[in-house]
């Protein structure tokens, strides 16, 4: 029986595979540049693939992959019926509302929001009894208040680098974000003496 | 022209799908009836009311509808709660034993994502009027024995109980948000957030170490229950120790222990189960294709106080994984098809009839073209493919076979025939 991970593409898989080789897992075959899809251990017990973030909860929830390693944030976007086990402390970031510094978020008007993530945007002006637009964009999220698309963003914010360079700032923090460890709910069960190990070696490497 | 009317959530079922389907309920049924369940049927609708006050459905899941006295009907979205209301009417008496079976279509809108079935059909039993840890066994070991029946081997039985942590939080001064989060947590074995949670709330250190256990309640049942014994802090935990071990005790007797497996990290935030709760899987089929449990506190809805148990499966999942594994039964009936001149219908018929009568499938066309045509627009049907083809023409009977037409004399449809 095999042990399959799926990854979420970038920054968070490198970690991830830099935390499976300090287990002592090697993957010969695996570079950055390999055009491979999966890739298997030399004793063959663990196996990943590297797919979009937000495939991630979709390969575990429909037991595709046994675990999966993907941003909190991702979570938080696409809900998914899986076991949430380990806060791996990866790829820690903020989720955070920003604009203009001098700008305050108008509240009392209609506010229109740019993001990649509308769920959690919603979800955090509608606790706050905020009445939003939300317009769901695919990158380059910091333009939209720019070119006066929207009067703010929600997005994921590590340095501030790019948000300072586009004369912009944090106006609020929604919450932390960092990479979490996530199990099928029936592998947990059915392939308990394989995956209790693992996630084990994850919590001792924290 | 009517192109793609389908409404997202809603599928066909292929007519060889739909012949295991049949098959496999039947299955079921019999094996169910054997012990004693009486099969029963709720309407499809329902009043919104019946399910407006059920927290295991959100309101947002159920589909509505408006009938002509201007009442809100939703389409059921469960078989439980009418299946409780039939039992109550039906049997005012307290201590009556009632078994039920059904197979039923039930309806969820849910939101997202669009792929996600919208009308799930299930089969599974009502055990009402009996509260005993051998109750609990007979419901489960239904369960695990209606996947075996399919020659499902890999089946596991993940079993729980809400009490024990019910029992542990009715012990600390939590506000129901606290409560929630903390239950969603534990479903979630969400360890990390938990730790970092309770961090925030005051409780006594001791307590707060026994929280951080219950996501970690899982596994080999003799494991579980040492850890569980460690943990009660008061006779009511205690008394659920004893009952989830009296049951795989009794599992253990009827040699059915080694399916199931413990995960006591069930809650009944979304469900209206009051003590025992399950799961059923298979292994490499990524999602649960059973769920059960013991609901004391429903049938007093409707007036009878009545403990009651069950489960039910949700059986096209189950089909599409014996799909995957090739454990379908297959349609194995001879089918027939018979070609006839004007002359011979009479002749046609009767040959129709002896075959249906030999449990064999005859159908009767009149010839329209020549043989040969018949027989290359049939075979490119894929719903004729494995049909046998005869040919009746003054009084003679000739079978196809590779486009060659072999005579049959009347001695030689006997022997076609047996």
């Amino acid at each position: 029986m095999v042990i399959r991970f799926a990854l979420a593409k970038g920054r968070v898989a490198r970690k991830a595979i830099e935390l499976l080789v300090a287990l002592g897992y090697i993957f010969e075959d695996y570079s950055e540049k390999s055009r491979k899809l999966i890739f298997t251990d030399t004793t063959g017990t663990i196996e990943f693939f590297l797919v979009k973030s937000p495939d991630v909860p979709i390969y575990v929830e429909k037991g595709a992959a046994d675990i999966g390693i993907v941003g909190k944030d991702v979570l938080m976007e696409h809900p998914a019926q899986v076991y949430e086990m380990l806060n791996l402390n990866i790829g820690r970031c903020k989720m955070c509302v920003a604009g203009f510094k001098d700008r305050p978020i108008p509240y009392g008007k209609k506010l229109v929001v740019g993001t990649k993530y509308p769920v959690i945007a919603k979800k955090y002006f509608h606790t706050k009894s905020q009445s939003v637009d939300i317009i769901k964009l695919n990158g380059s999220v910091e333009l939209a208040p720019l070119i006066g698309l929207s009067d703010c963003i929600v997005d994921i914010v590590e340095s501030g680098n790019t948000l300072k360079e586009n004369g912009l700032t944090v106006l609020e923090e929604i919450c932390d974000i960092s990479s979490r460890l996530i199990v099928n709910q029936v592998s947990l069960k059915t392939k308990h003496e394989l995956i209790d190990p693992i996630i084990k070696e994850f919590e001792t490497q924290l | 022209m009517l192109f793609n009317y389908t409404i997202d959530g809603f599928e066909n079922i292929q007519h060889q799908d739909y012949f295991s389907l049949q098959k496999n309920i039947n299955k079921l049924m019999s094996l169910y009836r054997s012990y004693g369940y009486h099969q029963i049927s709720t309407p499809t609708f329902e009043t919104y009311d019946l399910y407006v006050h059920e927290d295991s459905i959100p309101s947002d899941d159920l589909f509505k509808l408006v009938n002509h006295q201007g009442k809100v009907l939703v389409l059921k979205p469960d078989a439980t709660l009418p299946i409780t209301r039939m039992a109550a009417m039906n049997h005012p008496n307290f201590e009556e034993i009632i078994k039920y079976s059904y197979q039923t279509n039930i309806y969820r809108n849910f939101s997202s994502p669009e792929m996600v079935k919208k009308e799930i059909t299930q089969i599974g039993i009502e055990y009402f009027g009996n509260n005993s840890p051998e109750c609990d066994g007979e419901v489960i070991a239904l369960a695990i024995q209606s996947l075996l029946e399919y020659g499902i081997e890999d089946v596991h039985i993940d079993l729980g109980h809400v009490g024990f942590i019910n029992y542990l939080f009715d012990e600390l001064a939590l506000s129901p948000k606290a409560k929630e989060t903390l239950f969603r947590y534990i479903e979630n074995k969400n360890i990390g957030d938990i730790a970092a949670y309770l961090d925030q709330l005051k409780l006594p250190a001791d307590k707060k170490e026994i929280i951080l256990k219950l996501p970690t309640l899982y596994g080999k049942p003799k494991t579980v229950l040492k850890e569980m014994k460690k943990l009660c802090i008061n006779e009511k935990m205690e008394w659920v120790v004893e009952q989830i071990s009296e049951i795989y005790d009794h599992l253990e007797v009827i040699e059915l222990s080694k399916y199931v497996i413990f995960d006591l990290g069930f809650t009944n935030q979304m469900n209206y189960y009051t003590d025992i709760n399950f799961k059923g899987y298979i292994s490499n089929c990524g999602e649960p294709v059973i769920s059960g449990g013991r609901y004391n506190n429903l049938s007093e809805k409707f007036g009878i106080p009545r403990p009651a148990c069950g489960f039910a499966i949700d059986l096209l999942k189950v089909i599409d994984y014996m799909e995957q594994k090739n454990l379908l039964p297959q349609d194995d009936q001879s089918r027939n098809v018979i070609f006839y001149n004007c002359d011979d219908k009479a002749a046609a018929y009767q040959f129709a009839n002896e075959l249906r009568v030999n449990d064999s499938i005859a159908e009767v066309f009149l010839l329209k073209q020549t043989w040969e045509d018949h027989v290359h627009s049939l075979r490119k049907s894929q719903l004729y493919k494995n049909a046998k083809l005869y040919f009746l023409s003054e009084g003679n009977l000739y079978a196809e076979n590779n486009n060659q037409f072999l005579p049959l004399d009347s001695i030689g449809i006997e022997s076609e025939v047996d």
